[in-house]
């Protein structure tokens, strides 16, 4: 046994072609049983989500809730649009914001990741620290100055003090193109340029066509982070009519009388409404964002 | 003569570019000036954006925590104020912090346990590898704020699964969000039903581990478990490594979880940093207070980074054929 095992080479392809498993790779029983008690413990919430978005009002207000659906009252994914909050208007806040914040930060940090891997400049170098090093400022320190600027500008209660800053691309961003950009082949820029094209037309019409994998990648993180922040939101929208879904959803919860329940079954279809385009958003571009995952070895998409 | 220049352009391309390489000395001073005013050009929205949303801000708020500020009428200068009241006369600042790195501390490599073991459960050739590790991905792509309220729903204290599920074993689930006890452990569970947003990343560092490695440690006669230890592990520590830190940095801010699920309460036993810092600047504008705060919490996350980077010359095992 000993002595097959130790020969070298030769015998080490012979192995390769017949299709033997790994200890390390081979599923048994207990690998079985666990994918399947940790899948199942982790789907318990979702399908009591939907058990509860399927009650009807009297089983939520007496509490007699259970993990899988009884009741199957579809009409409440109609009745959440007749509340007394426009929840309709919600989603159609939470798109407009989250698209525009997509496309504000495709377009600006692809430029400045193009200019940062491609073009020469004295200061450069120092630059692009400085573009590293914002990534370690949390949100928190520029919260309040920021609230001071845009209330001083008139913007409060606005979208503008969500979706202008993605105008002004982030670090994050930048260091992805950058990081992706540097892969393409420089030949490209140099006949460009032969060709008669200065910067911005390399940019425009060869690199940022090249640059899409990425692009999509970021798109995909913008409009996830945008649809789902809460923080923002709550900080600078106060009127109804202008709530993204995220803030919208939780408002909900809050406006029920005094001494009633709140209405459990459409704040869990509005949770549906809130979590289901993410999922479709991820099945579509998982391939991206795996990507993206790679290039900066991230913590994953959040 | 083109042509022989090209590819040493093309290797230093994107990279740090060395000066006067590329073109002849006549024309060369016109034509780089273009170039770097191209690149301020191209640059200027981040820079704007880093001076007028991220360095002003910050020399602001670094004044403005010095100061005492309503945001109505103008900042009134306290010295160091802030910061002694916060650190040593503030009723629940210290418990604040304390409840911070609690969560932080355990909820951040409880779920990298978590995610750990999941992946290496999912590295092993199984039926239905796609399915489960989907459904085992699915609850990270759920937006926090619907967590929170789905949570609030598995808490309840009857209905709710998790004290169903403990009656079946016979235990009876505490009021988990309104015990001062159970109210942080049930913020730790709630993250570590998202534990599986990890396991991609655990997996794709999984796959690049050389399998010779294996194939030498089940010839020495090595257990599964050992093998785990002893090669997956080791192997993965640059992964995990970077995702503890991103991990506590970004745990140490949490917000909605808290803000929508139990306000702070009870007694304040869940209130954390950023909550807190979001009720003194945004309920009862104390914006100079609230700049403290967000000082404070910024260079404790800067010391739990530094931490970091200097241990992990210990135990984290860098070699390059880890990363593809």
């Amino acid at each position: 046994m000993s002595a097959t095992t130790t020969l070298p080479a030769a015998s080490g392809a012979a192995r390769r072609t017949r299709p033997r498993t790994l200890s390390a790779f081979r599923g048994g029983p207990f690998t079985y049983g666990m994918l399947v008690i940790l899948s199942a413990i982790f789907m318990v919430p979702l399908v009591f989500v939907v058990s509860i978005a399927l009650a009807s009002d009297s089983t939520v207000s007496t509490g007699q809730l259970t993990i899988l659906p009884r009741d199957w009252q579809f009409s409440n994914f109609v009745e959440i649009f007749r509340t007394s909050l426009p929840v309709g208007r919600f989603m159609i806040n939470s798109v407009i914001i989250a698209v525009t914040s997509a496309i504000g930060q495709v377009l600006s940090s692809s430029l400045v990741g193009y200019a940062f891997a491609r073009l020469r400049a004295p200061g450069k170098k120092g630059l692009f620290l400085i573009v590293i090093a914002t990534m370690m400022v949390p949100a928190q320190i520029t919260m309040i100055p920021q609230f001071w600027i845009f209330s001083e500008l008139g913007w409060v209660d606005t979208f503008l003090p969500l979706i202008v800053p993605q105008f002004f691309s982030n670090a994050f961003n930048i260091f992805l193109v950058r990081q992706f950009v540097t892969r393409i082949p420089y030949e490209m820029d140099e006949a460009a340029s032969i060709d008669g094209l200065g910067f911005f037309g390399i940019y425009v019409r060869l690199i940022l066509p090249m640059m899409s994998p990425i692009l999509i990648a970021i798109a995909i993180f913008t409009l996830t982070a945008m649809w789902g922040d809460f923080m923002g939101p709550l900080i600078y929208i106060n009127s109804e009519e202008k709530m993204p879904l995220a803030l919208g959803v939780q408002y909900l919860t809050s406006t029920s009388q005094e001494l009633q329940t709140p209405p459990w079954n459409l704040i869990m279809v509005g949770s549906i409404f809130l979590s289901l385009p993410m999922i479709v958003i991820y099945y579509f571009g998982q391939k991206y964002m795996y990507e993206m995952n790679l290039s900066a070895g991230s913590a994953g998409v959040k | 003569m083109t042509t022989a220049v090209v590819p040493v352009a093309a290797d230093a391309a994107g990279r740090e570019s060395a000066p006067g390489r590329r073109r002849p000395r006549p024309r060369l001073a016109p034509h780089r000036r273009r170039e770097a005013l191209f690149f301020y050009l191209f640059i200027s929205p981040w820079a704007i954006g880093f001076l007028v949303f991220l360095l002003g801000p910050m020399i602001f708020s670094f004044y403005l925590s010095f100061t005492d500020w309503d945001s109505f009428t103008a900042p009134v200068w306290v010295g160091l104020d802030n910061y002694i009241t916060l650190l040593t006369d503030d009723p629940i600042f210290l418990k604040v912090m304390g409840n911070t790195a609690f969560y932080s501390l355990i909820s951040v490599p409880l779920g990298m346990v978590v995610s750990l073991f999941i992946a290496n459960l999912l590295n092993k050739k199984v039926r239905f590898r796609k399915l489960f590790r989907t459904l085992v991905y699915l609850p990270h792509l759920i937006p926090i704020v619907a967590v929170a309220l789905i949570f609030q729903m598995v808490f309840a204290p009857e209905a709710g699964p998790l004290n169903q599920a403990l009656a079946l074993i016979g235990i009876e689930g505490p009021n988990w969000l309104m015990d001062a006890r159970w109210v942080k452990p049930a913020l730790i569970l709630m993250s570590l039903w998202q534990a599986g947003g990890g396991t991609i990343l655990l997996l794709a560092g999984m796959n690049g581990i050389p399998k010779e490695l294996y194939e030498a440690a089940e010839i020495d006669g090595a257990s599964g478990f050992r093998q785990f230890w002893s090669v997956t592990f080791p192997q993965l520590t640059p992964v995990i490594f970077f995702n503890l830190i991103m991990g506590i940095i970004g745990s140490f801010q949490v917000f909605a979880q808290v803000f929508i699920l139990t306000g702070g309460g009870p007694d304040n036993a869940s209130q954390m940093a950023v909550p807190m810092l979001f009720d003194e600047a945004f309920r009862f504008y104390h914006m100079g207070y609230g700049s403290a705060i967000a000082w404070i919490l910024f260079v404790v996350i800067m010391i739990f980074t530094a931490i970091a980077f200097a241990t992990s010359g210990r135990w984290v095992f860098y070699e390059s054929e880890v990363r593809s």
